[in-house]
């Protein structure tokens, strides 16, 4: 070890007579708690500050929103004006990501593409978390045959494959995004509500529910305020995870066709469109596929990072 | 002698197993006809093994479990059937202190929003007020008025139990149902908040229900004791006397297994170890509940559940004390 480095104590010399004496009182701090106080907020900042991952693919999904919101605006070309003079262009200035078949420019399709897919992976997230907390909470902490029977309900809708009743949706609602929205979400608010019930099981039986009960609080408070609040961490992450893979689904009944209709784009039937000219054009499909990867990236890390941030006891 | 505040009458908390395809439906009777009685400002200790009932019997009190059958009386109002307004009213008059200070405390809330919950719930006090009752309640338990922005993880169990109790005065109770309070903290702690308990007692007039396993504790802190063994009472008594001249063969085992300060008084004592494991509470037979490691068990032990008799101004659940039977010293054990 350094020697120079440690610093002895000096005490002070002669030592005081007082020296070994208990210390009034007053002097004394027991209750001292070194770490500084500081709010839910802040402490949830400081801890995902410190995830740099997370941090970048937050910076990455922001940029990926802005450009979709703006790109399209800002433009000079559409996203479904055709140019006849340049068609199947490669990356150029003028072009940043090359032409379509069409001469469509594959930048503003790509953006315009993100501005669907986002939407309906956000959309999706956002009404599976609404009805999988509720319906799952309920049924988590209401119990016995409620939760039978909630659950029997959650396990048929499971049970039936999603592309069925997706194109059965398509067929009366047409194809467009409400219909996609609605066909994603069908299913996939199951695996929320299932998460939120096991959750909430295993809380509903800590004193500190029990306590809330000895208090007085009603049912709705006790599932809303304490058991759903403490299962925040693992709702965020499987939240987080579900943007991606309603994203995923959206791309992907794009590509196989039966998504939203041309001339309007997402990044399933960017896609799809480039995998016609594939042999000829190959870098036509590296943009949608390389926004779809790493914005699904880009969400699991976040996901984590959240889910980690969000917990007070991690500092 | 003063009304009691709780009395408790023949009481029974049993749970239904579901059978299965192949198995019958059993049930546990965790509490099997309990009858006692707590008075204003005074602390009834109840103690028992693990799984004997005693957490069960405080948890039916503060209404978490309904009671199958008997009654569980608070200022003679039978409080077993109270629903909505009044079932409110009455948890503002009985709160309860949870035995594990890390579990009781909603680690997604900070101090404040925990002792500020009751308030909220029962609208008691004016908004405004509130922070400054959280700060004075937190003061009344030893705790400083800048921790009221940290989460429970931040504190050591003791600090956390005394957040608990700050939260259950928030309320201000006339009872409190103590279940095992200090069971989980370490003994120099356990001092601290027994302490802190008969401070709040004497300071606030309030009666407790102190459940526990810690015999020493319980001697301290009880006016009244009552032993219970397998969702029995089988005896109750005044502290003191029970300490000196235990009746029951169950409380004389226990008490012999309190552990001396004094090694050559530890010595000189005469042990009475428990052979066997307790039963099952699982569909029990109807017979004393102690016969099968009762050192003096008799025949009829077997056959009948021993009813609760007065002895020497005790209650005694046991067939030794039948009919002016022996007289209580003949059969102590010095």
């Amino acid at each position: 070890m350094d020697k120079e480095t440690i610093t002895p104590v000096r005490l002070p010399d002669p030592l005081p007579a007082n020296a070994f004496d208990a210390l009034p009182d007053e002097e004394r701090n027991t209750e001292f708690i070194a770490m500084e106080s500081r709010t839910y907020f802040q402490n949830v900042w400081a801890n995902f500050r410190r995830n740099k991952l997370a941090l970048t693919s937050l910076c990455f999904i922001v940029l990926m929103c802005v450009l979709a919101i703006a790109v399209p605006i800002l433009s000079p070309y559409t996203y479904d004006g055709m140019d006849v003079q340049a068609l199947n262009q490669l990356p150029s200035w003028k072009h940043i990501f090359g032409t379509d078949k069409f001469g469509r420019d594959i930048f503003v399709r790509v953006m315009y593409g993100a501005r669907i897919s986002l939407s309906v992976g956000f959309a999706a997230a956002g009404i599976n978390l609404v009805i999988g907390v509720i319906y799952g909470g309920i049924a988590g902490y209401v119990g016995g045959k409620t939760d039978m029977v909630m659950m029997r309900v959650v396990d048929m809708l499971y049970s039936i494959p999603s592309l069925l009743y997706i194109i059965l949706i398509m067929l009366v609602f047409g194809s467009n995004m409400f219909s996609v929205l609605l066909g994603i979400c069908v299913s996939s608010w199951v695996g929320m509500a299932r998460l939120v019930r096991t959750q909430v099981m295993s809380l509903r039986e800590q004193e500190f529910s029990l306590a809330a009960e000895v208090m007085g609080a009603s049912r709705t408070r006790i599932l809303f305020k304490h058991l759903i609040v403490n299962s925040i961490g693992p709702i965020i992450v499987s939240l987080t995870l579900m943007v991606p893979s309603a994203i995923f689904q959206e791309s992907f009944l794009g590509f196989v066709g039966i998504g939203i209709s041309a001339p309007m784009s997402s990044w399933g039937t960017l896609a799809n469109e480039a995998r016609m000219v594939l042999n000829s054009y190959p870098i036509q499909i590296v943009w949608p596929v390389l926004s779809i990867c790493l914005t699904m990236l880009a969400l699991n890390f976040l996901g984590d990072g959240l889910g980690e941030a969000l917990d007070p006891k991690k500092r | 002698m003063t009304e009691p505040i709780l009395q408790v009458d023949n009481c029974h908390v049993w749970f239904d197993i579901k059978g299965g395809l192949f198995t019958k439906k059993q049930t546990v009777k965790a509490v099997n006809g309990v009858s006692l009685q707590v008075r204003a400002g005074e602390t009834f200790g109840l103690v028992g093994e693990s799984g004997c009932g005693k957490s069960t019997l405080g948890r039916a009190i503060v209404k978490l479990y309904r009671p199958t059958s008997g009654t569980i009386r608070y200022k003679r109002q039978d409080i077993t059937a109270l629903k909505g307004e009044q079932a409110q009213e009455y948890r503002k008059h009985v709160q309860m202190i949870f035995q594990d200070p890390y579990a009781s405390l909603d680690p997604r809330m900070t101090v404040s929003e925990i002792i500020r919950e009751p308030m909220d719930i029962h609208d008691l006090y004016p908004r405004r007020e509130r922070e400054a009752r959280v700060v004075e309640l937190l003061q009344t338990v030893g705790l400083k008025p800048d921790h009221i922005r940290r989460y429970p993880h931040e504190f050591s169990g003791g600090q956390r139990q005394r957040i608990g109790i700050a939260r259950t005065l928030a309320l201000d109770p006339e009872f409190i149902v103590c279940d095992e309070p200090i069971s989980a903290l370490d003994v120099s702690i356990q001092a601290q908040v027994i302490n802190l308990l008969e401070d709040i007692q004497k300071k606030l007039g309030i009666s407790y229900l102190f459940i526990a396993h810690d015999l020493s504790m319980v001697k301290h802190i009880s006016d009244h004791i009552g032993v219970m063994y397998l969702g029995h009472l089988v005896e109750i008594g005044p502290s003191r006397e029970l300490y000196r001249h235990p009746l029951h063969p169950y409380t004389q085992g226990l008490l012999s297994a309190v552990p001396i300060p004094d090694p050559k008084r530890a010595r000189e004592r005469h042990r009475i170890v428990l052979d066997g494991e307790i039963p099952t509470p699982i569909d029990p037979k109807p017979c004393c509940p102690f016969a099968t490691r009762c050192p003096k068990a008799m025949e009829k032990c077997f056959c009948a559940v021993p009813p609760s008799i007065q002895v020497d101004g005790r209650q005694v659940a046991c067939f030794l004390y039948q009919e002016g039977g022996r007289a209580a010293s003949e059969i102590n054990i010095k």
